[in-house]
């Protein structure tokens, strides 16, 4: 089949897509949500807009835009700013750490599980895709080290010998293993609603940071080794915003991924980060309620408590499904060499194309995490008036609570296909871009994308499977 | 009691309906794929008899 008569089909396999949840529509199939349609059609319908982006991009975007797009200073930023957004980092980790230690020991009393699940891991991410890496500013074990290097400058009779050159085969995987621990705690450490475990995590983490810092310099390893410094950097790089020694930078949205050096662990992160939200929803599903008893009824059959042999029933899953994940963009690397004639290993393949992952993360990030946002979030009004859940009100806020009108499940559900098919359609711009300037002619490009274009209908449908599965 | 997959085959019916259009996609794509090596095959299959057909005009 040639080329041309492969993008016809497309373009007409979408157009029988689009008729199908025409007459669905007819038979009036009504979900819990509300839904006009069977959340499985929402499926469909991603994949028409997924196929459509695609015969676009092949027609309308004939040269690279993205790769090598300028960037102008928007305008300068106080130097004051540096110091004091760093100041507000530390004093917020302080807070956490004290109030996970001497506060309440009840989750929902207490504002150190609430502000690190919600505020910090789902909306410093949101905020990072609009705002850019504003964690970079905050970041409390930065602004520590930074502090400390300028005192032992400052003071010290001895200069500070020089920090190692960051290892160029560690590269992100630090960052890949901080994820995935911290993800562990979350969806599978038993004693994760402790709050005075989670100050001790943070303040474990916050060692383990000044270590690498100092080995490695502190830029080096915030660059590379600080999972959170990582995570947020790559959602920052979908901003058309870019903040750098005191000066604002205006640059076209995702273009920053494209800068992206793709060093040993890049891949290994993203799937960690897509394959691990996509376990927080197949675990609430059907058939991780049915796997999960199983595997811990052979576990505590092998001697094993229960508490213990459910965390490795969840442990097995997780690994599995990054696994998964990992597995499905390799298979559209593979399918990308063989179509465009790269004689570039799929390794090397796969490091180059690892940028288009991103979008796709931060998509299953706001499609599995909105309503914890949306909901959870509103604590913090409560919370920040009595953080250690002591019955203080410090800015007379202490009595509201959490409204679950403002935003219906219908509203949620449109937000996560919405962002599904965003992140999706963003991930498929990138790969276009970048096989325009990494393959001999438009054409190949286009070939080479076919199977990439498989790989996000499959992360769509997959995406849309658990969260269908998980509020069913 | 283990209850039989059919039981639950409406359910598990339309979990499935989710992998139709990746089915669909995946179906052209091998078939494209299969007709591509086939094509280069035919190729070259006739670019190594057309040598011998010079070669034999010339003699």
């Amino acid at each position: 089949m040639s080329h041309r008569r492969l993008l016809a089909a497309l373009a007409i396999g979408a157009g029988i897509l689009v008729a199908v949840p025409q007459s669905a529509i007819a038979h009036g199939l009504v979900g819990r949500e509300d839904l006009p349609i069977p959340k499985w059609l929402f499926g469909w319908g991603s994949s028409v807009v997924l196929i459509a982006s695609f015969v676009g991009l092949a027609v309308l975007w004939p040269k690279p835009r993205l790769e090598n797009a300028g960037e102008r200073r928007t305008l300068s930023v106080p130097r004051i700013l540096d110091p004091i957004c760093a100041a507000i980092g530390v004093a917020i980790f302080a807070l956490l750490v004290y109030a996970g230690f001497a506060g309440s020991q009840t989750a929902t009393s207490n504002i150190t599980p609430t502000f690190t699940f919600a505020v910090f891991w789902v909306g410093v991410a949101a905020a990072s895709m609009v705002f850019g890496d504003i964690f970079k500013a905050f970041n409390p074990w930065r602004a520590v080290a930074r502090v400390v290097a300028a005192i032992a400058s400052a003071g010290g009779r001895r200069k500070l010998p020089a920090p190692m050159p960051y290892p160029v085969a560690l590269g992100r995987w630090p960052a890949a293993a901080g994820i995935l621990a911290f993800v562990w705690i979350e969806l599978v450490y038993s004693g994760r609603t402790d709050p005075s475990n989670l100050a001790v995590l943070m303040l474990a983490y916050a060692a383990v940071q000044f270590v690498g810092m100092s080995l490695y310099g502190i830029e080096s390893w915030n660059r590379y080794g600080d999972a959170f410094g990582v995570y947020f950097g790559l959602y920052a790089r979908i901003s058309p915003l870019r903040w750098e020694r005191g000066a604002l930078y205006r640059r076209p949205p995702l273009s920053g991924l494209t800068k992206l050096d793709p060093v040993p662990g890049t891949v290994a992160l993203l799937c960690v980060m897509i394959g691990t939200t996509s376990f927080d929803g197949f675990s609430g599903g059907a058939a991780w309620g049915e796997i999960a008893p199983r595997m811990t009824d052979s576990l505590r059959e092998l001697g094993f408590a229960q508490a213990t042999a459910l965390e490795i029933a969840f442990t097995i899953g997780l690994i599995a499904v990054v696994a998964l994940i990992a597995g499905l963009f390799r298979l559209g690397i593979t399918g990308m060499r063989s179509g465009s004639g790269a004689a570039e290993p799929v390794d090397a393949l796969a490091a180059r194309f690892a940028h288009t992952l991103v979008p796709v993360a931060l998509a299953y990030v706001v499609a599995h995490y909105f309503s914890l946002l949306a909901y959870q979030g509103q604590a913090m009004a409560y919370l920040v008036s009595d953080p250690l859940g002591e019955g203080a009100n410090i800015f007379g806020t202490a009595t509201s609570t959490i409204d679950y009108s403002w935003v219906s499940a219908t509203a949620i559900w449109y937000v996560q296909v919405a962002a599904l098919v965003i992140g999706h359609v963003a991930g498929l711009i990138l790969a276009h871009d970048r096989a325009l300037v990494s393959f001999k002619d438009g054409q190949t490009a286009t070939r080479s994308q076919y199977w990439m274009l498989a790989v996000m209908i499959a992360f769509t449908t997959l995406g849309l499977w658990l969260l269908s599965a998980a509020n069913a | 009691m283990t209850s039989l997959p059919l039981a639950h085959a409406g359910h598990w019916l339309v979990n499935l309906l989710y992998l139709v259009p990746l089915v669909l996609i995946v179906a052209m794509l091998a078939v494209s794929s299969m007709r591509d090596r086939r094509a280069a095959a035919a190729e070259a299959a006739g670019s190594a008899a057309a040598p011998d057909r010079a070669d034999e005009s010339s003699a």
